[in-house]
Formats: C-alpha cells, sequence, structure tokens
C-alpha cells in the first residue's frame, strides 16, 4: 500500500487521465478503424461467398461463372452488369437523328416561307432563305454522317460479337439487325430495352437486389426455360423453403457483384460467356408489343394457320399443356374433366360422329373446344369450368398449334 | 421577519453576509452529502492529517450513511497489503460492476435472435463509435473475473481462511464461483458465432448426462433438442437477469459475512485455534476514510487503466463466422475454464465423468470446512490440505491439457496438417496459410517436393523431375481431377508444378517450408507423401488456394496405422477390375446380364504390388481485404 494519501490520491489521478486520453484516443480513431472493418468484413463475405458458389453453383453457372449451354445463364458477363457495348454508338445516332428533326423543322419553316404566296418574300430576303436552306442541307448531311458512321462502328462491334450472339446475347436480334434505316427508332428501342440484363427483365431496382431476389425465390418455371439443367434454379433462402441463411444469401451476392469490372469490360469478356439470360416469359420482349392472341373464331384461326404456314410442336404443347397453362390439373383422370389420354381417339371416333359435327376435322374440333368451351360440353360434365379466355387472352397462335398437335398425339 | 414570504437563503445572506452565508450553506450540503463530515473535515482527511474535531467526523459516514454502512469503517494493517489478500475479493468485486456497466452498453446494440444476433456483432464491430472496445473489454473482464474467482477460491484454501467462523462465508464464495462461471458460459453464446454455437453446444451437451432428466434439462435449457431462438433467448435471459441476480444475492451475503467475522488475519498473526480478526488493536487502526477510501479509488484506476491498455493493444473478442449448426469445425473446445471437464470426459463414461465427477468435486470443495476440522491455520501444520490444494490444482491442469482438441482425438493426418495450415482466426490465432501477403499468392502449383531434393540438385531441377515422375505416374492427373472435382475450373488449372518465387513471395517460401514441416512428422501414417498449394486467380481481388496432400495408402485400424513387425506400416495395394472368365475362357454374366468382374492388383514392372495412391485437397478463398496478415 502507498503509504501517503497524496501519492495514492496522485496515483489514482493519473491513472484516470491516462484512461481518458486513451479512451479518447481510440474515440478518434474510430471512424478509420470501422471503416476499416466494413473493408475487411466486405473482403471475408466476398470469400464465403466464393466457398458458397463453388459448392452450391458452380455446377450449373460455371467454376468462373460463364454459364453453361441451356442450363443457366452466365453471370460474370457484362451484359449481366449492365455494359452496353454498343451504348455509345446508339446515343450518337439518337443524338443525330434527333439533331435531323430540328434541322428537318427548320428546313421546313424556311421552305414555307418561300413559298408562302400571299406573303411572298422580298429578293434579297429569298436569297437569305437560300443560303440558310443550303446551310441546313449541310448540317443535315454531316448528321447523316454521323448515323452512317456510328451505324458501321455499331454493325462491327456487333459482327465480331457474333459468337455471343449465338450464345443468347440480344435474342431476336437478327430480327431487326438488317433494317433499313428508317427502322433506327426500332433498333434503338431494342437496345434500350436490351442492352443490359436489368432492362431486358423490365427490373426497377439495382443488380444487387436482382441477384439477391433470384437467389432468395429462385426462378419459377426456370427448368421449362433451361432444358439442360437440372431441376431449374430453386429457392435457396431458408425463408422460401431453401437452406440457406440470409447472411449466405447476401455472401453468395458479393461474390457474384465482385464480377462487376466497371467500364472496363472487353470483348474477350463478351464472348467467354458460354451462355446469355433469356427474356423473362414467353419470349416477347419487354417494348416489343405482345403478339396478338389467337382469337375465338376457329375458322379464321385455321385460315391463319395454313396462311402463315403455323405448325404445332407436339413437344412443346406438352409442356405448355402442362404447366404454362396447367390443363393437366383437371384433364387427368376423368373426374372433373375429359381425360387427356385417348382425346385424339375420342375425338374421331365419338365426337366427329355426332351431327353438330358435320364437316369438322379433328383439329378444328380440338381448337373450338380451346377457344369457345362453352360451344359444346360433354356430357356427364359441368359447362363453365374451362376457362372461356385461352384464345381471347391466353394463348398466341403458335402455342394454340403447339397444343393441339399434342393433343393430336394421345391416343 | 423574511425577505421572501417564507424563511430563505436570502435571510441568510441578509443576516451573515453573503460570503459568509454561501460558505456555511456549502459546508452544510457537504455534511449532509457525506453524511457527517464537512468541508474541514474532507479537508484533512484528504491531507492525511488526523481529525480535528471529536467525535471524530470520518466515523459518522459508516455509521450513518447508506453506502459505507456496508464497508468497515477500519481495517487491521495486517490486511491491507498485497499478502495476505492478493486483493483477489477487491478485484472479484470490481469485475462484478466491470462488466454489469460493459454489459449494459453492449445491451443496447443487441437482440437475442439467431436471424439478428450475429448482425448485431458486426454492428457493434462496424457502427458503433467505441463498440469493439466495449466488447473487448467485457469479454476479457469475464475471463478475468472467473480466473480471478478461481484464485481467490485457492488463496482462501492456502490461508485457511475457511476455517471457523468462516465456514459459510466459504461456501458463499463456492457458489459465487459457480455462478460466475454459468455467467462467462452462458455469454459465451450470444455473439452467435461458430465458435460460440460449438463451444456451448459441447458444454450443454454434458447437461444430457444426467441420469433420468438429461434430457430434460438439456431440453429446458436449449429450448428444443438443437440450440435455435429458444435456446440463444434462454441463454441470454440467463446471461442478463437470472444470473446475475442470483450472483448479486450471494454477492450481498458473501460480503456481509466476510464484514461480520472481520477479514482473516495472515495465520502467523494469531495464535493457533484463536480468531481475533474482530479486534483490532488501536495501533494495527487503518482507518476507511482516508486510506482505505483513496486506495480502493486508486486501484480502481489502474485496473481499468490495464484492461483499457490490454483491450486496445492487446486483446481482441473473438469473432468467428455465423453459427452453422450444419458444419462443425474442427478442432471445437468448451470454454477454457471447463476444459477440466471435457478432458475428464475422454477418461471414460459421460455420466460419470461429466456429471457425477463434476458434482463430487464440487460437493467435496463446499464441504471443505466441516472435512477439514484442525484448529491450526498455520502452513507448518496443514501440510495435508496444502498437499492437496496442489493435486487440486495439477489435476485441474491436466485435465484441462486433456481437454484440448490435440489430445487423444484422431484426425487422419492430412486432415489434421491442412487445417492446421488454414484455420480461420480463433483466440488471435490463424492459419499460417492465411498469412501470405495477397501479393505474394502469385498463381501456380507448387510443391513440397521442392524440398526433397538431393545435394546439388537447384530447386528448378527437382521441380522438372518431379514434374516428370507426377506425370509418369498419373499423380498429376489424380490431382488434375480432384480439383475439378472440387470446382476448379478446368481452363484455371496449371499444367505442371513451378519452384516457389522465393524471392517475390518469401512468406510463400515460409508458409511451403512449413506445410513440408508438417508433411515430414507424419511418415507411417504418409508414405512418400508430397504436399501440393495450387494458386489461382478467381476474381479481382480475390484468389483461391488449393491445398493438396498426395500420399501412399496406408492401413489403418481404429485410429493407427497398422504396422508390421519390422515397424513399417502396411499398404492398400491399387486394384483394377478385370473381367471374370469360365474354365472355357469365355465371359462370365450374372443375373442382371452385366459381365462379372473381380479386383486385380495392379503390378508394376517388378512384379510387385503398387500402393494405392490417395489425394486429399481443401481450398479456401482469400480476398485483399481480408488482411488475415495485419
Amino acid at each position: 500500500m502507498i503509504k501517503s494519501v497524496e501519492s495514492r490520491i496522485l496515483t489514482g489521478i493519473v491513472m484516470f487521465v491516462a484512461i481518458m486520453i486513451l479512451v479518447g484516443w481510440v474515440a478518434i480513431n474510430e471512424e478509420a478503424r470501422m471503416q476499416a472493418f466494413v473493408y475487411q468484413h466486405t473482403g471475408r463475405s466476398i470469400e464465403r461467398g466464393a466457398e458458397l458458389y463453388a459448392s452450391l453453383c458452380a455446377e450449373c453457372h460455371g467454376e468462373e461463372g460463364y454459364g453453361a449451354l441451356l442450363r443457366a445463364p452466365g453471370l460474370n458477363n457484362p451484359h449481366f452488369f449492365g455494359y452496353d457495348p454498343v451504348g455509345e454508338q446508339t446515343a450518337a445516332i439518337t443524338n443525330a437523328n434527333r439533331t435531323l428533326v430540328r434541322l428537318g423543322d427548320d428546313s421546313d419553316d424556311l421552305l414555307a416561307e418561300l413559298t408562302d404566296a400571299a406573303n411572298p418574300p422580298s429578293d434579297e430576303r429569298q436569297n437569305q432563305i437560300q443560303t440558310e436552306m443550303e446551310a441546313i442541307q449541310t448540317q443535315i448531311d454531316n448528321q447523316k454522317n454521323i448515323i452512317d458512321e456510328a451505324v458501321a462502328a455499331r454493325q462491327a462491334i456487333l459482327g465480331s460479337l457474333r459468337t455471343a450472339v449465338e450464345k443468347g446475347l440480344f435474342p431476336l436480334w437478327d430480327t431487326i439487325e438488317d433494317s433499313d434505316r428508317t427502322a433506327f427508332n426500332e433498333i434503338e428501342v431494342f437496345f434500350n430495352n436490351n442492352g443490359t440484363r436489368l432492362a431486358q427483365v423490365g427490373w426497377a431496382g439495382d443488380l444487387r437486389g436482382y441477384v439477391i431476389t433470384t437467389l432468395i425465390h429462385g426462378r419459377p418455371g426456370s427448368l421449362n426455360v433451361w432444358p439442360n439443367s437440372d431441376g431449374g434454379m430453386v429457392a435457396w433462402s431458408q425463408l422460401a423453403g431453401g437452406s440457406l441463411r440470409q447472411d449466405q444469401i447476401e455472401d453468395i451476392a458479393a461474390y457474384i457483384m465482385n464480377w462487376d469490372k466497371g467500364s472496363n469490360w472487353t470483348m474477350e469478356d463478351y464472348l467467354a460467356v458460354e451462355q446469355y439470360g433469356k427474356p423473362l416469359s414467353d419470349g416477347s420482349i419487354p417494348g416489343v408489343p405482345r403478339p396478338d392472341p389467337a382469337g375465338d373464331n376457329p375458322e379464321m384461326i385455321l385460315a391463319r394457320w395454313a396462311e402463315e404456314e403455323i405448325v404445332g410442336s407436339a413437344g412443346n404443347g406438352a409442356i405448355l399443356y402442362d404447366t404454362r397453362f396447367g390443363c393437366t390439373s383437371c384433364h387427368r383422370d376423368g373426374a372433373s374433366a375429359p381425360d387427356t389420354i385417348g382425346t385424339w381417339t375420342r375425338v374421331l371416333t365419338e365426337r366427329l360422329t355426332e351431327p353438330q359435327f358435320a364437316g369438322y376435322t379433328g383439329e378444328r374440333y380440338l381448337v373450338e373446344s380451346i377457344v369457345l368451351p362453352a360451344a359444346y360440353v360433354v356430357d356427364g360434365y359441368s359447362s363453365g369450368a374451362m376457362p372461356p379466355d385461352f384464345g381471347t387472352r391466353q394463348m398466341i397462335d403458335q402455342q394454340l398449334a403447339d397444343v393441339v398437335a399434342f393433343l393430336m398425339t394421345q391416343e | 421577519m423574511s425577505i421572501l414570504p417564507f424563511p430563505s437563503f436570502l435571510d441568510d445572506v441578509k443576516e451573515k453576509g453573503f460570503k459568509k452565508a454561501i460558505f456555511e450553506g456549502i459546508d452544510d450540503s457537504v455534511e449532509r452529502l457525506t453524511a457527517g463530515m464537512n468541508v474541514q473535515d474532507v479537508r484533512e482527511a484528504l491531507r492525511g492529517d488526523t481529525a480535528s474535531r471529536r467525535p471524530n467526523p470520518r466515523l459518522t459516514p459508516h455509521a450513518d450513511g447508506f453506502w459505507l454502512h456496508m464497508r468497515p469503517s477500519y481495517f487491521n494493517r495486517d490486511v491491507t497489503g498485497m499478502y495476505p489478500s492478493f486483493r483477489l475479493g477487491w478485484l472479484s468485486s470490481y469485475f462484478v460492476f466491470f462488466e454489469t456497466i460493459t454489459g449494459i452498453l453492449l445491451m443496447l446494440w443487441y437482440t437475442p435472435s439467431p436471424e439478428i444476433a450475429y448482425g448485431d456483432m458486426l454492428t457493434i464491430l462496424s457502427n458503433v463509435p467505441l463498440g469493439q472496445l466495449m466488447r473487448d473489454m467485457h469479454r476479457l473482464g469475464a475471463e478475468f473475473m472467473v480466473a480471478v474467482v478461481a484464485l481467490h477460491m485457492m488463496r482462501t484454501w492456502i490461508t485457511g481462511s475457511y476455517k471457523k467462523p468462516r465456514q459459510f462465508t466459504w461456501f458463499t464464495g463456492l457458489l459465487l464461483l459457480v455462478i460466475t462461471g454459468f455467467l462467462s458460459f452462458s455469454g459465451y453464446l450470444l455473439p452467435w458465432d461458430q465458435l460460440s454455437l460449438w463451444a456451448v453446444t459441447i458444454g450443454a451437451s454434458m447437461a444430457e448426462a444426467t441420469p433420468v432428466v438429461g434430457d430434460q434439462v438439456n431440453l429446458l435449457l436449449r429450448g428444443a433438442p438443437e440450440l435455435g431462438a429458444n435456446g440463444l433467448l434462454r441463454f441470454y435471459l440467463l446471461h442478463v437477469l437470472a444470473l446475475p441476480a442470483l450472483l448479486f444475492v450471494f454477492f450481498g451475503v458473501h460480503y456481509y459475512k466476510v464484514i461480520i467475522h472481520g477479514y482473516s488475519l495472515p495465520p502467523q498473526k494469531e495464535n493457533i485455534g484463536e480468531d481475533t480478526a474482530k479486534r483490532v488493536p488501536l495501533d494495527k487502526r487503518v482507518y476507511f476514510i482516508p486510506d482505505i477510501l483513496t486506495n480502493e479509488l486508486m486501484w480502481l484506476g489502474a485496473t481499468t487503466f490495464i484492461i483499457t491498455v490490454l483491450c486496445i493493444w492487446f486483446y481482441h473478442a473473438p469473432l468467428e463466422n455465423h453459427a452453422d449448426p450444419q458444419v462443425t469445425p474442427l478442432g471445437t473446445t468448451a470454454p477454457w475454464y471447463f476444459l477440466w471437464i471435457q478432458g475428464a470426459l475422454k477418461l471414460g463414461d459421460k455420466f460419470i465423468w461429466g456429471v457425477a465427477f463434476p458434482s463430487v468435486a464440487l460437493g467435496a470443495l463446499a464441504m471443505l470446512p466441516y472435512l477439514d476440522v484442525t484448529p491450526s491455520r498455520r502452513f507448518a501444520h496443514r501440510r495435508f490440505m496444502l498437499t492437496i490444494a496442489m493435486l487440486l490444482v495439477s489435476a485441474t491442469t491436466i485435465l484441462s491439457y486433456m481437454g484440448l482438441a490435440k489430445f487423444a482425438v484422431k484426425t487422419s493426418a492430412e486432415t489434421e496438417i491442412v487445417h492446421e495450415l488454414t484455420f480461420e482466426p480463433a483466440h488471435s490465432k490463424v492459419g499460417i496459410g492465411r498469412t501470405i501477403p495477397f501479393d505474394q499468392m502469385i498463381a501456380g502449383a507448387y510443391s513440397t517436393a521442392q524440398f526433397h531434393g538431393h545435394e546439388g540438385l537447384t530447386a528448378a531441377d527437382i521441380i522438372t523431375e518431379f514434374n516428370g515422375e507426377t506425370a509418369a505416374n498419373g499423380q498429376y492427373e489424380q490431382m488434375v481431377d480432384e480439383l475439378k472435382f472440387q470446382k476448379l475450373s478446368a481452363n484455371q488449372v496449371p499444367v505442371r508444378f513451378r519452384t516457389i518465387p522465393e524471392m517475390e513471395a518469401p512468406v510463400l517460401m515460409r508458409v511451403m517450408e512449413e506445410f513440408n514441416h508438417h508433411l515430414e512428422e507424419a511418415p507411417t501414417e504418409l508414405p512418400n507423401v508430397w504436399g501440393a498449394l495450387v494458386i489461382t486467380d478467381n476474381q479481382r481481388g480475390l484468389k483461391r488456394l488449393d491445398w493438396i496432400v498426395s500420399w501412399d495408402s496406408v492401413v489403418i485400424e481404429g485410429g493407427d496405422v497398422k504396422l508390421d513387425d519390422e515397424g513399417n506400416p502396411l499398404f492398400v495395394y491399387a486394384t483394377k477390375d478385370v473381367p471374370v472368365f469360365d474354365d472355357e475362357g469365355d465371359p462370365v454374366f450374372d443375373d442382371m446380364g452385366e459381365a462379372l468382374t473381380e479386383a486385380e492388383l495392379v503390378l508394376d514392372a517388378e512384379g510387385n504390388p503398387v500402393p494405392a495412391r490417395r489425394i486429399f485437397s481443401d481450398h479456401l478463398f482469400i480476398h485483399e481485404a481480408s488482411a488475415y496478415f495485419d
């Protein structure tokens, strides 16, 4: 025990002051320490994400994230991260087109003034107008040159991406690639809607949110989109019945987001991807109007099929019948609706023998049954059970043809 | 006549003058606050003078005040030094309050739910100013508290202070020791990381061994068969409510008993069989005010200062990855103060060693004052009890050592070695493989074979030769297959080994030497072994490290290598499937129509069987921001 009271008091005061100085010093440095911790934590999150990715995701999406053909889309992918390879050119064309419209308007105004019979311009003014119109014409030519150059540059870039396009980059690009200049707007709309993955799927949030949502909920129906995948993208989160905790979902997302190269993506990166993502739903692209539904007039439908050479695929029809339109939930054992199995036999041997179907082909009977389900109800089943809108809303011609083709195999 | 319509301070000012009224007011207030000492008395006390008025005003705070009535007004000079108490009792009390204060601060940011708890830990570390310091202090304080309370018990044993009349004091102290252990243990789970989940799982599983009601006790404690949301909530409530409440109750009883019987004197200071703690001669008295008070405040500052320094520079509370009941980490242990039970469990039956033994040990400790009834507290007269004390310390130490993961738990050598190199940070240690600086992780395949060369060969020669060998005997291909199986991209697998770039990557070199060293330590289990490290660039700022061990397979029985009479390991020999032919030379088919095959030994050119080659690999990813090497 320190003998004198004063020494003890002095030592105590020194200690307390020292504690305050130390804690104060720590407090001053806390901001930097906390930032360093966040940095370090992000690094470790990516590490854990890499481990989870290797064990759970790499099988389908590829060890290096390039995806696998018809199995799963690549994630280490410039298109996925919103890098538009022709963004610069598309913007240049858009600008030039806008300028052209303005120049056209100016030119029209001058022309109107020049040819105004009620109030003809003076000679001096006429000359002036002529000069101005020539100047505008030069500018128009310049803008057209700019467009030509940008189009050529864009064509060159897209040409070098040929292999990537074949692997799913810019689906439906082929349908508009060779359009003439009047289709510029169409092309621009196409790139605005397809230039990046988020635009393609119409996701309003950010990419990380998109990744996390997909990890949590999976992709219902992705088995149909990716025939080579083994079960499709399942819901991984415990929230949605999967096996991963939220922090693990975030770790994987951190790892995936770490592939982003910002503005440093290269053509090689495009070409390395094995498979690009597909647009959602039925293959129509957001921004491009959906094809018209088949309608509810069987005769017109069949006439159109003949004219446009639409042929159904029984294989696609089977998938549509089973999953997309859910027909088998009723048409399965004959309890609530006629059984799918034997449909075609029954149509040919029973229905068509009835007088009201005189002159019908089996195909026409099937089309009518789908688009006008109330027209005839088989004895023993209630009318109004089948949704009446397959023709008017749900199916396009091709899908209807596929389903009919499938039913024609059900003997 | 009052100045205001009621009597007030202004009347004093009018009567005595402003200055005098103020001073008297202050003096009066101080006397009320200190329950008896006015300004002059306080001044004298702090100067170390004797009190100038009678009766001694320094005794009134003990007589009239609430806080000091719990403390004796004077101590015997013989108990105020370092010996005999070593301040362990005082330190125990100090940590009770220290842990309460830091604990309450941490509670502000903590939610006891498995979904949130770990995130809260990260928040405390990443977004709460002084949060890390507070957590470190709470954790370090907890470890100290367990140690201090245990040492306090040993000190009491050694000085014989548990003897009559302090038997019950000893008993309440033992209860406090147990409560302290459980307090610390229940707090262990709260961060909800791998370390806490598995340490507590091991600890709590001992409750399972209780006869008859083991399952019920377990269920009651965990709230479910496995630790989960309910278990975490229960441990939290134990930690912040139930156990502290019990602690404060017995702390009160314990201290009351200490004061009632007086601080026991050093054994040689009193006659055998006498207890003179309460009869303090005038010349031996050290008064609480001012001596003990200033002394304690000084120690309060000093102890807190030491803990602050430790937590700033030397100690950080561990935080491993998020708790995952599906993933059992290698080498899990109970907290260090329960290691002795874990060690005892390795001796045999779970009930006998996990429940009966600790209960009997604690019961014996509780009965100690009633078993040892000899009157003398002198060391010379207590050789037997002091021997028992030393045996207790030794046994606890040995059992604790046995509780360590490395003792008597058989893990295969290759797993052990790779784990040793790659384990995640825990208890201020980290696998050396993670400490390679990021810029020294140069992509390529490296092998420990580089260190196996003979005199005169350069590293490049050895590796060239090794590349030839492993290409010829298929070992390289086996490694490549293993790597692909472990989801290393086929594009990234290196085509051959290269020499370790010692100049650019000295730490990588050191790690490979360490790897080699470990492999050479298991010659019987891993004959003809080589290890490899394959470093690949995985992403921007992210490397992948694959650790590979390749060796000749040996027969393992019961965790040990089976040896022949000469002490050499017995090999497992490679086989291949060959079709079975009947006597006429036609292939034989089974019922399913498949051609039958049988295993046949693979022979080398000289007709000797070839040992089966086994391969093991594990990998880790390292991001440049992870800073394992800081």
